[in-house]
């Protein structure tokens, strides 16, 4: 069971429409929109929030401490405002954050904001210098790399992995569909994968632009309250933050699948099996795609997400591809993924890892409009990426966790 | 005259941010580029807990937290253990200048290194169809008097022809 | 209740203008090791729950900053959070992370190299926005020399106070062998110091800077075990200001008042006036020591106050004498601790019980943070 000095609650959340290009907006007023949003959905003032917590990766809108002239639309002014950054993970950082500043006692009402407004930079290049300066700069590009299809290429051949991963980009483009807030909608269907696998261009190796994450401006809002003031704030049902797992590994990718033990003797894995095994265990969930109703994948390309479900739900061998194939993740489904079309829809980065939770919290309330999953969700994992791949999970529930 | 619209009034303002930087190596990394400047030898750092090695080096051994002051020659031949084949032109931030593509980076096992290490490093092929994992590759240096004491001292990496 | 939280051991390195000989990796791990070695964890086991580190994107010229840390503070496979603003804030949320029941011990580490820059004003001037202020030329080190002109000059402060308080300051800096800038300055050579940005001269802004610092956090019962001489965080209180200068009244600071009323409220401290017996305070610029003095509820009369015995108020020589700013508040963390555990060598305050520590983020002062330690 997770410690937790006091139960917190998700309380009211907003998102902006999320576009290539919202022009019609400066970057202090696109993050005002999700949190005005998030105000109005949670019944209250600017006045009722105790504290900020806001972030973004300042060097993809070139502006340093992006907080100091944010304050004229993130609600922070006369707050505790606090900025934390690490990249994609960014905004499942800031959603850990606010839970922790609620659950510590520090604060009773914290506003936690993602924003990123990628048209004001170059999103690539803002991604290729985290690299490092002496060895590495001038190789990365961006997140762009095809060396997660080629590992699914190598364990279930050519034609099975690029129709999985194309398969899968189909269910999200059909879920970004019923979302009005997604960013890219392209009305895809399954008896156009041939024509995508062929025609799509090609960005890194077996990586085409069709399944790689979209570049988006957008915002998004959450606002958390300690579990004796949720009665007091029930304009919408709470959902209870039930648990997180953060998991950052080392600065370099130069692992060629040689297995490696970690201090402990522990054979390395992913950061996503890892954060899985953590969260899971803790919190006595031994099946959890028959224990878990949705997952909100932080998915940056088809390729990523598709090998990703195997890794989250300790799945072994084929299991995550069968999954894809039959349909399991549809909004329909058994075990629906991204049922708001996920970040290969939607992407504004800083935003982006908080998103999910935001997304998972609205399929619980049964607030997600028409990109509801139809049945009642009780429990809901997002997950965040981010730096070298870099996971968080967090686990949310309808029911008061009893921790 | 019709009212304006909003987006008739909308503005735009470019700016091109450039800070000038200068790194410093520290010892580990400071002793790694000498190598390649002055010896043309890949030097790897190894783990006193673990044994892996890290190329190019690290002040620690991130797995075991210690540090990794103990060095060793790796390379220059070593084998293609993964790859990136990019068609997409993105600005080097190093220069701000677009690069040319297609161009293929490697992720090479260097012969000697321990622990599944790989050394990522651009690797030069026109014919990008040849590229599969175990490839037998090798580092190209630059040639004497050119070398700065700088990660591309190594030109490029390119395929062993007929290398098993 | 939340439980109590302890700071168990701090490190520094030496604050320097250049740092050549090292990677910023090479400053994080030299301060990791010392808190390690301090308190006798386990970096390699699992005894740090989380890591909270403390660096910028645009110092660090490096998108995800943290990134290339991860292996120095032994974070592989596990936790680690980046706070990207002034120092404090690191142990705010590092407070946070203990006190909510996460983690029992978490590692905070911060870090900058300022020497990497070729010019801090061009960083800080991304900090203003592209319509208004960024094309009228505005940066930090302009922005503090607005406030130091309308402060001054509310107080009828002159150019030769500050002189003297510089030259005071840098007497203290001198008996602290981490500060940066150590070499005595007369009230006279202040005062002809070339003149950066009116009324800011050389010598009363501070030196580029290179540092990294540690300090290790701690849940009550894991702190005992830890160390003989826990320094519990009682207090702790921030808040940040409107962003356009000309909306705020530069001569004092809302965001200040409202940080420290914060923080004297969690530590139950009525009045400020006599309630620390040191106290380390974030002034990159010299005239922001009395500024926020007066600010803290330090003094009501800042002019005065510059005239008494300051010999508890930034005992290391302060931000002036040379920390990173995005390291500064935790700097004066970090001194405030060594303080309270008689640690401090030549700059140690006699039985020093209860101390503040200070940081700030942001164009004059715009964001604040209040600390308050207790032994």
């Amino acid at each position: 069971m997770p410690r937790k000095t006091r139960p917190v609650a998700i309380v009211g959340v907003g998102q902006t429409r999320h576009s290539s290009h919202r022009e019609d907006v400066n970057q202090p007023e696109l993050v005002h929109e999700a949190v005005r949003l998030a105000i109005d959905d949670a019944g209250l003032s600017l006045s009722d929030i105790d504290a900020v917590v806001t972030g973004n990766m300042e060097m993809f809108e070139g502006t340093h401490q992006p907080d100091m002239w944010q304050v004229l639309g993130n609600g922070a002014w006369g707050k505790p405002c606090l900025r934390v950054s690490t990249g994609g993970t960014t905004g499942s950082t800031v959603f850990c954050a606010a839970d922790q500043l609620v659950a510590s006692g520090l604060h009773d009402v914290v506003l936690a904001i993602g924003f990123e407004k990628q048209q004001e930079g170059h999103t690539t290049g803002g991604i290729t210098a985290m690299a490092d300066p002496l060895w590495a700069r001038h190789l990365q590009t961006g997140a762009l790399t095809g060396m997660a299809a080629l590992e699914v290429i190598d364990e279930f051949g050519l034609d099975r992995a690029r129709r999985a991963a194309m398969r899968y980009r189909v269910i999200m483009d059909q879920h970004a569909a019923k979302n009005p807030n997604a960013h890219r909608r392209f009305n895809l269907s399954f008896d156009m994968i041939d024509d995508l696998m062929q025609k799509s261009p090609p960005l890194v190796g077996e990586l085409r632009l069709i399944h790689m994450c979209s570049q988006s401006d957008g915002a998004g809002a959450m606002i958390f309250a300690a579990g004796d003031r949720v009665a007091s704030l029930n304009r919408r049902p709470p959902v209870w933050v039930q648990d997180h797992v953060t998991v950052h590994r080392e600065e370099t990718l130069a692992l060629a699948g040689v297995a490696t033990y970690d201090a402990q003797g522990r054979l390395e894995t992913t950061t996503q099996r890892r954060a899985a095994e953590i969260l899971l265990a803790r919190n006595n969930i031994d099946k959890p795609v028959e224990e878990i109703d949705v997952f909100e994948m932080y998915d940056p390309s088809a390729w990523w997400g598709l090998s990703w479900i195997r890794d989250f739900l300790l799945l072994e061998g084929d299991e995550h591809l069968q999954m894809v194939e039959r349909g399991d993740i549809g909004i329909e489904g058994r075990f629906p993924i991204n049922p708001s079309g996920g970040v290969t829809a939607t992407n504004p980065i800083g935003a982006t890892a908080l998103l999910r939770p935001l997304e998972a919290a609205l399929q619980i309330r049964g607030d997600a409009g028409t990109h509801q999953v139809p049945r009642p969700i009780r429990k809901a994992l997002a997950s965040g990426f981010g730096g070298t791949l870099w996971t968080v999970l967090m686990l949310l529930s309808k029911d008061q966790p009893n921790n | 005259m019709p009212p304006k619209k909003l987006s008739d009034e909308l503005v735009h303002r470019e700016h091109m941010a450039r800070f000038p930087q200068r790194w410093s190596t520290g010892p580990v990394m400071g002793k790694f580029l000498q190598a390649l400047r002055d010896e043309k030898r890949i030097l790897a750092n190894v783990c006193p807990r673990c044994g892996r090695s890290q190329v190019p080096p690290r002040e620690v051994c991130a797995v075991c937290r210690v540090e990794a002051m103990q060095f060793e020659e790796v390379g220059p031949a070593g084998t293609l253990r993964s790859f990136d084949v990019v068609f997409y032109a993105s600005p080097d931030p190093v220069t701000g200048q677009s690069r040319e593509v297609p161009y293929a980076t490697a992720y090479v096992e260097l012969d000697g290194s321990k622990g599944g290490a790989t050394f990522w490093h651009e690797l030069h092929e026109t014919d990008m169809s040849k590229l599969r994992r175990g490839l037998r590759v090798r580092a190209v240096f630059e040639e004497d008097g050119k070398r700065t004491g700088a990660i591309t001292d190594i030109k490029y990496f390119e395929i062993i022809e007929g290398g098993t | 209740m939340p439980p109590r939280v302890a700071i168990c051991a701090v490190a520094q390195t030496k604050y320097v203008r250049d740092r050549w000989q090292d990677r910023v990796q090479g400053m994080c791990w030299e301060v990791v090791q010392q808190v390690v070695r301090a308190t006798g964890i386990d970096l390699a086991g699992d005894d740090i729950g989380a890591v909270v580190s403390n660096s910028d994107d645009f110092f660090d010229c490096r998108t995800i900053s943290d990134s290339a840390i991860t292996d120095v503070v032994g974070a592989h496979f596990k936790c680690e959070e980046k706070v990207a603003q002034d120092g404090a804030q690191a142990v705010y949320y590092g407070y946070a992370n203990v006190a909510s029941g996460s983690s029992d011990v978490v590692l905070v580490v911060g870090h900058s190299k300022e020497s990497q820059v070729g010019d801090r004003n061009l960083i800080t001037h991304a900090a203003f926005d592209p319509f208004y202020t960024r094309p009228v030329g505005l940066d930090y080190l302009a922005a503090a020399a607005l406030q130091a002109e309308a402060f001054l000059r509310r107080f009828g402060i002159t150019d030769a106070d500050l002189a003297r308080l510089v030259s005071q300051q840098r007497g203290k800096a001198a008996r602290n062998p981490l500060a940066n800038e150590r070499n005595p300055l007369s009230p006279e050579a202040a005062a002809v110091s070339p003149m950066l940005a009116d009324p800011l001269r050389e010598a009363y802004v501070y030196p580029s800077s290179d540092g990294a610092v540690a300090m290790i956090l701690a849940s009550e019962d894991r702190a005992r075990q830890l160390t003989d001489k826990p320094v519990w965080i009682t207090g702790l209180g921030s808040s940040i200001d409107s962003f356009f200068l000309g909306d705020r009244d530069l001569s004092e600071s809302v965001s200040l008042r409202q940080a420290a009323e914060r923080a004297y409220r969690m530590a139950n401290i009525p009045d400020a006036s006599a309630a620390f017996d040191v106290c380390e305070l974030s002034d990159p610029y010299a005239h922001q020591l009395p500024l926020w003095a007066w600010q803290l509820g330090l003094t009501d009369d800042p002019k005065r106050w510059i005239a008494g015995d300051l010999s508890r108020f930034n005992p290391s020589g302060g931000s002036l004498s040379g920390t990173p700013q995005v390291v500064s508040g935790l700097a004066r963390t970090a001194e405030a601790v060594l303080q309270l555990r008689n640690e401090a060598g030549d700059r140690q305050i006699p039985s020093a019980k209860r101390a503040l520590a200070h940081g700030t983020t942001g164009p004059a002062g715009q964001q604040h943070c209040v600390v308050v330690l207790e032994t």
